[in-house]
């Protein structure tokens, strides 16, 4: 590897590579600076944490930011709950896996307002699930299951929906173990609740991480489930962030921006810590 | 024994086959046969409550639908935003993928995790702030806003795509046809393009879909001027639902985005070497 070629490959890369850094660090830096009173659009450019008091200080905005942080957790563990035993369970090719693999993968191609109308559809007052109760005299009258208060809809939504992705990820590590390493395992007595502990677990680990930190940052700034299936109670962080950028006038685009950070550090750290949780537990249950 | 023990696995395959049907059927079919009905409910016979079927089914709200809301103008400024998002990404995609597909230098890993960025920034947030900075810039052209946050927020996929194909070129080809002494267009038109065309389509179709889907951007950054179909599709879901609508626009929305992606799935299972080249 020359000078020569380094060089090479960093110009061929900046067509790609500049567009990403340059746009990714103006709107993070926008951001960033608009939360601080820079690039203020209602008065002097100048520092100040009054945004920040404004938005820290409100009942709403803690709302939502729990809102967000337990939709994200919960919609993360959940799909990753139901794609791993159908990993597990596709992890060797049998007759009709491959149509399995592909019901599996197909909400991928459904567009999340598509999903969310569907769903809507579905469960709402008159809609068939209503219907279907009704007729079968499960419930006398049909119910309100639309927009419910704890967020249950969106829950299902977020798992219909990026469960696919989990699957893809770890259905790739789970079928990488070599069927050496398990036959070892059987040949000294290892049960399938000792194997799937002591080895297919620590094996897959990253890949259960990957799938973890992936939904949670997707759900976590989630919008149109939100909005369409959501409690109406109360806002998603992004849902909250819109709202306060188009109702504040001015001054919406500071405030906006200090939800943008505090959606941001829960990504990230949320993300972290789920998949810290994960990779404790996974070490305990080796044990 | 055995015969036994494989009989059972046979019948627990048929019948985790079975749920694995009826799941999909309540998830996915019904749902999807539940939006075909809403959208051919007749406008003068509504389907309403105890009703198990729609009265009356036709084709007058498809026809309402296109000639009284925005749709035509929609579809059109989706589907031309889409094709010059997705050429665009392929052109700056190229050599970046060219790079991490073929050489080895400094960094790389990390230069791969750079280019991901995009995906882990909530859309919103890079719309919202992406439109402060177009005011800040004094940019006002709603489709230009669009079309460059469009073409960034989808580089990753382009290039992630491009890379492998990039990747799946066999180097002795390419000196076979250098030792050969074919021009380097040569050396690029019988060595590399027969490998990397599958890819690079299917980089292209995968790209204009998401291109056709992507919501944030287009309505942060293209309200209120330049409407796209899943703008359209959030307004029927907002304050005034208007279930009809909502179910026709989400047809126009999905189904031809799934056909083009079985083309892109299909052309990226033809993107094998050994296929195009020959060889094993």
């Amino acid at each position: 590897m020359t000078n020569n070629q380094t060089l090479k490959a960093y110009l061929l890369l900046l067509p790609g590579l500049l567009p990403i850094i340059a746009f990714m660090s103006l709107v993070v830096g926008m951001a960033v600076s608009q939360s601080i009173g820079f690039f203020n659009f209602s008065g002097a450019d100048q520092f100040s944490i009054q945004s920040w008091r404004e938005i820290l200080s409100q009942d709403q905005f803690w709302r939502a930011f729990l809102y967000s942080a337990r939709t994200a957790t919960l919609s993360a563990i959940l799909s990753v709950l139901l794609a791993y035993p159908i990993a597990l369970w596709l992890r060797r090719p049998f007759p009709g896996s491959d149509l399995i693999s592909a019901m599996i993968k197909a909400p991928i191609l459904v567009h999340g307002l598509v999903a969310a109308f569907l769903f809507v559809n579905f469960i709402s007052f008159q809609g068939f699930l209503n219907v279907a109760l009704v007729n079968l005299g499960f419930t006398a009258s049909p119910m309100r299951m639309q927009n419910d208060t704890y967020a249950i809809g969106v829950v299902i939504l977020q798992v219909w929906k990026n469960m696919p992705f989990a699957f893809l990820i770890i259905v790739g590590s789970v079928r990488a173990i070599g069927d050496d390493i398990l036959d070892a395992a059987r040949g000294l007595g290892a049960g399938w609740l000792a194997r799937l502990r002591r080895i297919i677990l620590p094996l897959t680990l990253r890949s259960l991480q990957a799938a973890l930190v992936l939904i949670f940052i997707v759900a976590a700034g989630d919008y149109s489930f939100q909005a369409v299936a959501g409690p109406t109670s109360v806002n998603s962080l992004a849902q909250f962030m819109v709202r306060t950028q188009a109702d504040n006038g001015a001054n919406g685009w500071n405030e906006a921006a200090v939800v943008a950070v505090m959606l941001m550090g829960l990504s990230l750290f949320g993300s972290l810590i789920v998949a810290g949780l994960t990779q404790l537990a996974v070490r305990r249950m080796r044990r | 024994m055995h015969g036994i023990t494989s009989s059972r696995t046979v019948w627990y395959r048929r019948l985790s086959i079975g749920l694995a049907l009826a799941v999909f059927f309540f998830a996915l079919a019904l749902p999807f046969a539940l939006a075909v009905l809403w959208s051919l409910v007749d406008p003068a016979h509504p389907w309403a409550y105890p009703a198990v079927l729609p009265p009356v089914l036709s084709l007058r709200r498809w026809l309402e639908v296109w000639t009284t809301s925005a749709l035509p103008q929609a579809l059109y400024n989706s589907y031309m935003l889409a094709a010059c998002v997705s050429i665009a990404t392929l052109l700056l995609a190229s050599s970046a993928a060219y790079a991490l597909g073929r050489m080895e230098f400094v960094g790389k890993s990390i230069i791969h995790l750079l280019t991901l960025v995009p995906l882990i920034i909530p859309n919103f947030i890079s719309a919202i702030f992406f439109s402060a900075l177009l005011i800040e810039l004094d940019v006002y052209s709603r489709f230009l806003g669009v079309l460059i946050g469009h073409t960034v927020s989808l580089l990753p996929y382009a290039i992630r795509l491009m890379t492998v194909s990039f990747a799946m070129v066999r180097q002795d080809l390419i000196d076979a046809a250098r030792d050969l002494g074919a021009s380097p267009l040569t050396v690029f038109r019988t060595a590399y393009l027969p490998v990397i065309k599958p890819g690079l389509l299917a980089a292209l179709i995968i790209v204009f879909i998401l291109s056709i889907e992507e919501f944030a951007i287009s309505y942060i950054v293209g309200a209120p001027d330049f409407i796209t179909v899943p703008t359209i599709l959030y307004s029927y879901l907002g304050y005034n639902f208007i279930r009809p609508n909502a179910a026709a626009v989400s047809l126009i929305l999905v189904v031809p985005n799934v056909v083009l992606m079985l083309i892109a799935e299909r052309l990226l299972r033809s993107a094998d070497p050994a296929i195009v080249t020959g060889k094993g």
